[in-house]
């Protein structure tokens, strides 16, 4: 998690008015509590990102883990939803997009689609390409269910944390 | 070289002399020049350049691809082998137990690399010609601990990459054209596919392929204005080693890699790119992508995406698929 999504999730914490957060994912681990988050309009927050362990064999470029560090001033205005957001509905998860990038909806041009709305996925399906720099992203379904929506038709343009897809836990 | 009979080698590998004769005529189909002397025995003439692991790993020391390397005659494409193996855990590897884990199974700074490929692939859906022991098919599967959005700087380091291998292995002075496409004399001789699976923040695998022409001679006509290989371009039509160009690569690939979460290397690999690509200012493109435009190239952005100027403002080309026209 770098620090431009780790500010998305705060900015979406306080929008959402939530207190606490948290979550564990691989080796990274992030809590986030906000102080007084419903007495005090003013959204004062505090952060906490426990660096994760790293295995010792990494021989890789891990990105340097984080210090933990807290923020002091956060935007008093919750910020404006990413580009193309739309409102959702309760109880559907939307995927987004990870990357900025052109959508595909299939492997090749004239191919069938990986998925359409009203499918039922599981986990880890391929539901669409995003391509950058001709890097090909598969994006995977985190939730089983039903696609309910589609956001963006093929060959259109996604930006960063744009809704792709809506699906209906089964 | 060495003479030896078919009995010896019938004797050395516990095989009949029929298994020998066998066994070298599947050799022999495979390029190794082997002479058959009646009364004495078998003699190897010379061996194939090919890209065996035994060949490949003494040049890979220190770097995250000397240790699993898988190497394949005949494969349909190795990054759709790669892409698989770093899902599932090497499903069609003897050595795959089904209680391993992907990661176990296919670590990072595994090699897949074949003498040819049946179902070479390019960017949506293209093929990519790769006929047998001419070229280098060759995919590695990373895992690097950056954010999905932090990996798109790979695709020009890569690249670059193989323009510095390429330069130190035959002295010649590839051109890139954005975002990854190698070109000798205005035509494409090596192709780069990244294949990634992301969640939000975090990247579980990528690919990166590439696919480069060596010693072809010619290409089938419907490729002789668009491709060119190293062979081709050369003044004299030397026959380079693979063996050589594809360690190269793959080191400076581990070099290349290795930077990649460093903001500072980053902003590096965008000024080398544009220091080496004839096409990244000035040059008038059409754009594939968004329904098709046209503009002049005005450089990288901080990101590595490429801008064009156009009528209505500087566009930014997101995937690829950018031509140069007149």
């Amino acid at each position: 998690m770098n620090q431009k999504e780790l500010k998305d999730l705060i900015e979406f914490l306080i929008e959402k008015d939530i207190a606490e957060f948290e979550l564990e994912r691989g080796d990274v681990k992030v809590r986030i509590k906000r102080a007084n988050a419903e007495a005090n309009p003013g959204p004062e927050a505090r952060y906490v990102l426990a660096a994760p362990a790293q295995p010792a064999a990494a021989a890789v470029p891990a990105s340097p883990a984080a210090p933990p560090q807290s923020v002091a001033a956060l935007p008093t205005a919750a910020p404006a939803p990413p580009a193309g957001e739309q409102v959702e509905e309760s109880g559907v998860h939307t995927i987004r997009s990870p990357i900025v990038g052109t959508l595909y909806e299939a492997p090749s041009p004239g191919a069938p689609p990986f998925v359409k709305v009203g499918d039922t996925v599981s986990v880890g399906q391929v539901l669409c390409i995003i391509e950058a720099m001709k890097l090909m992203n598969e994006i995977e379904s985190d939730y089983a269910g039903e696609i309910v929506k589609r956001y963006v038709n093929n060959a259109q343009p996604v930006e960063y944390g744009q809704p792709l897809f809506a699906i209906r836990p089964k | 070289m060495v003479v030896v009979s078919g009995t010896k080698l019938a004797q050395e590998i516990a095989a009949s002399r029929t298994e020998v004769w066998r066994l070298v005529q599947r050799l022999r189909r495979l390029g190794v020049r082997i002479a058959g002397r009646p009364m004495t025995g078998y003699q190897i003439e010379s061996a194939p350049d090919l890209l065996l692991p035994e060949f490949l790993r003494p040049a890979l020391k220190g770097t995250i691809f000397g240790e699993h390397i898988h190497h394949y005659f005949r494969i349909g494409s190795t990054n759709a082998a790669a892409m698989q193996a770093a899902a599932d855990g090497a499903p069609n590897h003897p050595s795959t137990r089904k209680t391993r884990t992907a990661e176990d199974a296919a670590p990072e700074g595994s090699v897949y690399v074949a003498e040819e490929q049946t179902a070479g692939r390019g960017r949506s859906g293209h093929g990519w010609h790769s006929a047998r022991s001419a070229g280098i098919y060759c995919s590695v599967i990373l895992r690097p601990r950056v954010a999905p959005a932090d990996v798109l700087i790979l695709s020009l380091a890569t690249g670059l990459a193989v323009r510095d291998a390429v330069s130190e292995v035959t002295g010649m002075a590839a051109d890139l054209r954005w975002p990854n496409d190698l070109l000798l004399g205005g035509r494409k001789f090596c192709g780069i596919l990244i294949e990634m699976n992301a969640e939000a923040t975090r990247v579980r695998h990528a690919v990166v392929g590439v696919g480069m022409n060596v010693n072809q001679e010619s290409f089938p006509p419907s490729l002789e204005a668009l491709a060119t290989s190293l062979r081709m371009e050369d003044a004299n039509r030397r026959c380079w080693s693979r063996v050589e160009l594809a360690a190269a690569l793959l080191k400076s690939l581990d070099r290349e890699y290795r930077r990649l979460a460093d903001p500072a290397a980053r902003e590096e690999v965008r000024r080398r790119f544009e220091q080496h690509s004839s096409s990244a200012k000035g040059r008038r493109v059409h754009v594939e992508e968004d329904g098709g435009y046209e503009g002049v190239t005005d450089g990288l952005d901080e990101r590595g995406f490429l801008k064009v100027r156009t009528d209505a403002g500087v566009r930014t080309v997101l995937s690829g698929g950018v031509r140069e026209i007149g």
